[in-house]
């Protein structure tokens, strides 16, 4: 090697190390990263001013099929606290992602992989695991924060991890969290007042998805477009959707964004339905912009499409 | 009812003037009522007794019942099996059906794969074939370490198509190095290129690109040492350098991989990668890789011995965050340098006619576009090229010390030219099968036109690590 090239490298490494420090010094603020945004949301409400906060996936991707981009890897190597659903929401991604992020400290089972599905009661946990019944989560549906009550867990669960890395922020973190919850708490009871005629409402969606929300609200579920998790439906599946559908007298389907329209609307029209389009996470569509905006939006799409379809029960 | 009642007869006998033999009746039924409801109350404080003491007794037992069984599923999830660490494993089954015209062009080695056909050994005509029966099998060590295996089985023709078992990789990899640094030793993939390091189930195609064949042998098997590192930069940029007995089959720097060996005799590799997003839908990944064989026998014989493989790759991505599920659209491709002193008919430095060493270097790569019509069809185009370069040299270029002509002993152009066409079905996610056509234009052989019909199938936790993302 030359002198002169061995002086670029040393003036390169210099660079680098100039470069890198001066990112830390941008970075005085708690770096959180969360796989999806309604994480990120209700964490910076958790973490208030002390954290900068970055969802990788954005609102309107398939969160299961979200495409291993290596921009996340510098991201998920700065970050102090990683925030996942957990129940394998994000199993197709996250973990080849974390493995060559080169940060022990999210590594799972350490602090700083906070996993909000701890405190959650898990829906559906499979009794026959077998891939026959498509690609299933064996931990039982991840969904759970399409239910308000799933998103005060969530809070719950940040605030408890956040403090575990940062036990010096406590007090900020339990004082944002009983703001938060106080909030939640005072939606919940407006939703509740709110989705009385969604109450034996019967439905059909795209992908298995609406679970929590459904139980919390009182509505029906009926089926599915995939004919089983994660796979298409063949056309003898729909033929029989159509037929359940009718002898049970479904007329709302649900379509999450990433899924086309073909199909939900070919269903809704055999059976005389309304499709309505619901986003199963914060971004999914533009008008939803938090945590809070996504139930609401959800509980009034949906009085909207049963009403026009004639199923919305009485106040 | 019966206390109003009583309370207004009260106030009827005052109003008429009776009121001074009211207090004695009043006094004597009051006495009276209050011993009846002193007994009723007594009464019924036993009754609550023994109601109480009922549900006592029920909750006592249900309590019991219930802790019986949750330290029964306690105990049981306390007793250990060896099997609990047993590490995650998945099996790949690969199954080709074929026809060829024309096997493919030879392979232009020396050492044991010389001669060989490129990609396959299997002969020309219809065949069906197990390619590979994978077993893979990864777990963590211990807090520092991770491994994984996979052992593969491909049925070989050479013994009777019974499928002979071989250790494709088995490598130890860090978890917890400082400075952002992974190591990884074994026998694993070399970090060369983007194809040469994906197992055959796991390319894009149901054959490697014949240049990533004729020119790293199939996969990018090395046994060695690797490093990697992650610049600490807002954007990804990875660099590795690697140090092993080989890369891929390895036939071109003269020196057996088998055996020990002085240490300019190894193979020294190194690439560095990177990655951009245009906007949110469009992204493009940029590499470079280098592999240098300083071939011992370089000090021993008057000829430059080495060999030297350059590559550089890049891949276009357009996937709609919305839709990219399904539909999106994949630009990729290699271009490969090789340059190499060996001699591969007659062993030891490679001379020109007039008996000086001379290098000769060849030019290969491939490039592809994949589109995602939906969750389950993608259609995809390849073109592949690459020179041989085990041709009889005709003439050194004095200036570049190169052979000045590419063409061969018969005069044809040592040009191979494959264009591929080919559409892969997804039922599931661990389910394919891809029909594809390959017509190959092979300057020192017969043309070839051939068809394949590929079933893959996954058993267990197949998920992608991050080198074999899509």
């Amino acid at each position: 090697m030359t002198l002169v090239w061995r002086n670029r490298l040393w003036g390169l490494a210099f660079a680098l190390a100039l470069f890198s420090s001066s990112m830390a010094r941008a970075e005085e603020k708690i770096y959180v990263v969360t796989t999806l945004p309604d994480l990120a949301d209700i964490a910076a409400r958790v973490g208030g001013d002390l954290i900068t906060v970055e969802s990788l996936a954005k609102g309107i991707e398939d969160p299961h099929g979200v495409p291993i981009k290596p921009s996340f890897v510098p991201k998920l190597n700065r970050a102090q606290v990683l925030v996942i659903m957990g129940l394998e929401y994000e199993h197709s991604w996250i973990p080849a992602l974390v493995s060559e992020a080169r940060n022990p400290k999210i590594l799972k089972g350490n602090i700083g992989y906070i996993d909000v599905s701890l405190k959650v009661t898990p829906k559906e946990v499979p009794t026959d695991l077998s891939r026959a019944k498509g690609e299933l989560h064996p931990a039982g549906n991840p969904h759970f924060n399409l239910d308000p009550e799933g998103g005060r867990l969530i809070a719950q669960t940040i605030a408890e991890g956040l403090t575990l890395n940062f036990p010096q922020h406590r007090a900020t973190f339990e004082a944002n969290l009983k703001a938060f919850l106080a909030q939640l708490d005072a939606k919940i009871q407006e939703w509740k007042v709110m989705a009385r005629p969604l109450s034996g409402v019967k439905f059909v969606s795209y992908h298995q998805d609406f679970t929590y929300f459904a139980d919390r609200f009182g509505m029906e579920y009926v089926g599915t477009i995939e004919l089983k998790p994660g796979i298409e439906p063949t056309a003898g599946h729909l033929v029989e959707l159509v037929q359940n559908m009718k002898t049970e007298g479904v007329k709302v389907v649900i379509r999450e964004p990433h899924f086309s329209e073909k199909v939900p609307s070919q269903i809704a029209a055999q059976v005389g339905g309304k499709v309505v389009k619901l986003p199963i996470m914060v971004g999914g569509v533009p008008e939803v912009k938090t945590y809070f905006d996504l139930i609401e939006y959800n509980i009034r799409e949906l009085l909207k499409a049963a009403q026009a379809a004639g199923v919305a029960g009485k106040v | 009812m019966h206390a109003r009642s009583r309370a207004l007869a009260l106030l009827i006998v005052f109003a008429f003037g009776l009121g001074p033999l009211a207090p004695a009746v009043f006094a004597e039924e009051k006495a009276s009522e209050l011993e009846n409801l002193k007994k009723q109350m007594l009464q019924m404080e036993e009754q609550f007794r023994q109601l109480q003491r009922q549900i006592d007794k029920l909750e006592t037992k249900k309590i019991q019942e219930v802790e019986a069984k949750a330290n029964a599923a306690l105990d049981a999830s306390k007793k250990t099996f060896a099997s609990q660490f047993n590490p995650a494993i998945s099996l790949g089954i690969d199954t080709i059906g074929s026809y060829k015209s024309n096997a493919q062009g030879f392979n232009p080695g020396n050492g044991p794969q010389a001669g060989a056909r490129i990609n396959n050994t299997r002969p020309a005509g219809a065949d069906f074939n197990l390619r590979s029966a994978e077993l893979f099998i990864s777990a963590d060590v211990d807090p520092f370490t991770r491994a994984y295996a996979t052992i593969n089985a491909s049925a070989d023709a050479a013994n009777n198509d019974e499928a002979t078992l071989a250790v494709e990789e088995a490598a130890i990899v860090t978890t917890r190095l400082p400075y952002n640094l992974t190591v990884r030793g074994g026998r694993f993939f070399a970090d060369f290129g983007v194809l040469p390091h994906r197992h055959d189930h796991d390319l894009p195609f149901v054959d490697r690109p014949p240049s990533i064949a004729a020119f790293v042998g199939g996969e990018a098997q090395t046994n060695g040492v690797e490093v990697s590192w992650l610049a600490p930069t807002p954007f990804f940029l990875r660099a590795s350098g690697t140090v092993g007995n080989k890369l891929g089959a390895d036939f071109r720097d003269g020196v057996s991989n088998v055996n020990s060996r002085p240490i300019k005799g190894l193979t020294y590799m190194g690439r560095l990668q990177t990655y951009f997003d245009i906007n949110d839908d469009n992204n493009v990944e940029l590499g470079g890789s280098i592999a240098e064989a300083p071939n011992a026998e370089d000090v021993t014989n008057t000829g430059r011995f080495e060999r030297r493989l350059v590559g550089m790759d890049f891949k276009y991505r357009w996937y709609p965050l919305g839709y990219g599920v399904r539909q999106s659209l994949t630009i990729a491709g290699e271009l490969l340098h090789d340059i190499g002193g060996a001699d591969p008919v007659n062993g030891g430095p490679r001379r020109d006619i007039f008996g000086n060493p001379v290098r000769q270097g060849a030019w290969g790569g491939y490039v592809y576009a994949e589109y995602r019509l939906s969750k389950q069809w993608r259609p995809g185009f390849r073109f592949d090229y690459f020179q041989l370069q085990s041709e009889p040299l005709l003439v050194t270029n004095p200036f570049t010390g190169l052979p000045a002509s590419t063409l061969n002993a018969t005069g044809h152009r040592t040009d191979n030219r494959t264009w591929t066409a080919y559409l892969t079905w997804f039922p599931s996610e661990f389910q394919r099968l891809r029909l594809q056509y390959n017509r190959s234009d092979r300057g020192n052989a017969q043309d070839a036109n051939e068809f394949f019909l590929q079933w893959t199938a996954f058993l267990g936790s197949h998920s992608h690590g991050f080198s074999e993302r899509e």
